[in-house]
């Protein structure tokens, strides 16, 4: 391998990258508020990838990139390297979610009931192209129920294993900074559980998606069923320097289970996110209940899904091929012409003589 | 958790910005030892295995003050240094018993208001329940 210096692109690059801005023009605070408030579940994937909840951040990222997604978590990902590290704060219990959306596919009558919160699963997918005639675009209000909806519920795995259906984990006491942080460490194999599911919650979605849904057509050898689906908000439990225990706000979360059905009792994969991304998700959770005994080089692998689906490495790497490799493929061309070469040598060197 | 720094960390930024600085007469010197944003890591535990792990980084402004010796602490979510100040000031005031009616009369109004957006969230989540009937 060798490298040469080489000069002559310095306006050339300067101008490249104005001609991309140039396209979105400059932006503003307003810009910002209102890609925050219009795409929330846009600035939950970004937020999830990037590994660093604000909605202000995540705005600003998508408005200076013009929503180049890889850009975009990029951008947060180096900026949080510039901020210190406050605390870590007490890991949050399943009980101790505020509650938004919260359906089984198992078991029709789970404790709590089936509360759908908020999607598109049952609306029809109609472009709504009267706007561009100048209507606007009004969706029907919700019509509140009188009473509540309890704010809080036990996971349904925390009632299969009242029933017997599954076995109740261990209980882990780690917490604070005992808790391995693949943001300080590199991701070993085996890996340690705590390092597969932050890996697979700052995935990249697409990337996630695309191998839990290998699993799921058959690559895998578990077809999975969702246990539970749950949007909510969890409490950020920071301590006070005199020791006292608060919450600092609320983030949003998405947490999933999914279970098969083989031998005595269930088996079950997990999966969660910062942010709103249901795919995401469910398609982890599958990742991560097939990867046991799965095979080197399997899909379902950790070592596998967990180096494929990092976007920053990932979309850095698959870039990366269409910068200048000159020598390289000057020096492959070389071996290829003085092969033609011989092998042509060796072709007259066969021919009978006259 | 403590119920006066949960609701002072989620209570509207401009009210606890204008009530903190009805405060600042009342004390004494105050001593600013941080005031700077930064992040919070969040783990969450994993039902499967009941592993904690980490979910992200959340960015958070933090203040944390002192007057004699008593401390006064804030930390709220996202970037507003003045916010998370205006809490501290507060939660000072709190220990000290400076103004503390008014102090506790603004948390008990701004817990209830939180409260009560929490409510019409929840009527509305509830509106979503699933009547389920099978045939």
């Amino acid at each position: 391998m060798a490298y040469v210096a080489t000069r002559g692109g310095e306006r050339a690059i300067e101008q490249s990258e104005r001609l991309f801005r140039e396209a979105m023009g400059g932006f503003d605070k307003a810009r910002v508020t209102e890609i925050k408030q219009s795409l929330p579940y846009l600035i939950d994937r970004v937020m999830g990838e990037a590994s660093l909840y604000d909605e202000d951040l995540a705005a600003i990222a998508l408005a200076q990139t013009g929503g180049e997604l890889y850009e975009a978590v990029l951008l947060l990902r180096a900026w949080r390297t510039t901020q210190p590290r406050l605390q870590v704060a007490a890991p949050v219990e399943q009980e101790q979610l505020f509650t938004h959306r919260r359906i089984s596919a198992a078991f029709k009558d789970i404790p709590g009931g089936q509360v759908l919160g908020p999607t598109l699963d049952y609306a029809h997918r109609i472009l709504a192209t009267e706007v561009l005639q100048g209507a606007d675009y009004k969706p029907a209000p919700v019509d509140p129920a009188e009473a509540p909806s309890p704010a809080y519920q036990p996971s349904v795995s925390t009632w299969q294993a009242e029933n017997d259906l599954l076995d109740l984990p261990d209980p882990d006491g780690t917490e604070g900074n005992d808790i391995p942080d693949l943001t300080r460490e590199p991701l070993l194999f085996p890996s340690k559980r705590a390092h597969t599911l932050q890996s697979l919650a700052r995935a990249e979605t697409g990337g996630v998606l695309a191998l839990g849904y290998a699993a799921m057509r058959g690559y895998g050898q578990a077809h999975p069923t969702v246990n539970e689906l749950r949007l909510a908000e969890a409490e950020i439990e920071v301590t006070h320097p005199d020791g006292r225990s608060f919450s600092a706000g609320r983030v949003k979360v998405s947490q999933a289970e999914v279970v098969d059905k083989k031998g005595e009792k269930l088996g079950i994969g997990y999966a969660a996110t910062f942010g709103w991304n249901e795919v995401k998700c469910i398609a982890a959770a599958t990742l991560d209940l097939n990867s046991p005994g799965a095979d080197k080089g399997a899909p379902t692998e950790e070592e596998f899904f967990l180096y494929h689906t990092e976007g920053v490495e990932s979309s850095g790497f698959c870039i990366h091929f269409k910068l200048p490799h000159y020598v390289t493929f000057q020096s492959s061309l070389d071996a290829m012409r003085d092969a033609k070469a011989k092998k042509a040598a060796a072709n007259i060197a066969k021919e009978p003589a006259e | 958790m403590t119920d006066a720094l949960s609701t002072l960390a989620r209570a509207d930024a401009a009210r606890l910005k204008s009530f903190a600085e009805t405060l600042v007469p009342e004390f004494a010197e105050i001593e600013v030892l941080q005031s700077r944003s930064g992040l919070v890591m969040l783990p969450i535990r994993d039902t499967a295995k009941g592993v904690a792990f980490h979910l992200g980084e959340v960015l958070m402004s933090e203040a944390h003050i002192r007057s004699g010796d008593a401390q006064g602490y804030g930390m709220r979510k996202g970037h507003d240094l003045e916010a998370s100040m205006a809490m501290a000031l507060v939660d000072l005031a709190l220990t000290q018993g400076i103004a503390a009616e008014r102090c506790q009369a603004f948390c008990e109004n701004e817990a209830a208001a939180l409260s009560q957006r929490d409510i019409e969230t929840l009527r509305r989540v509830e509106a979503t329940r699933v009547d389920m009937e099978t045939f």
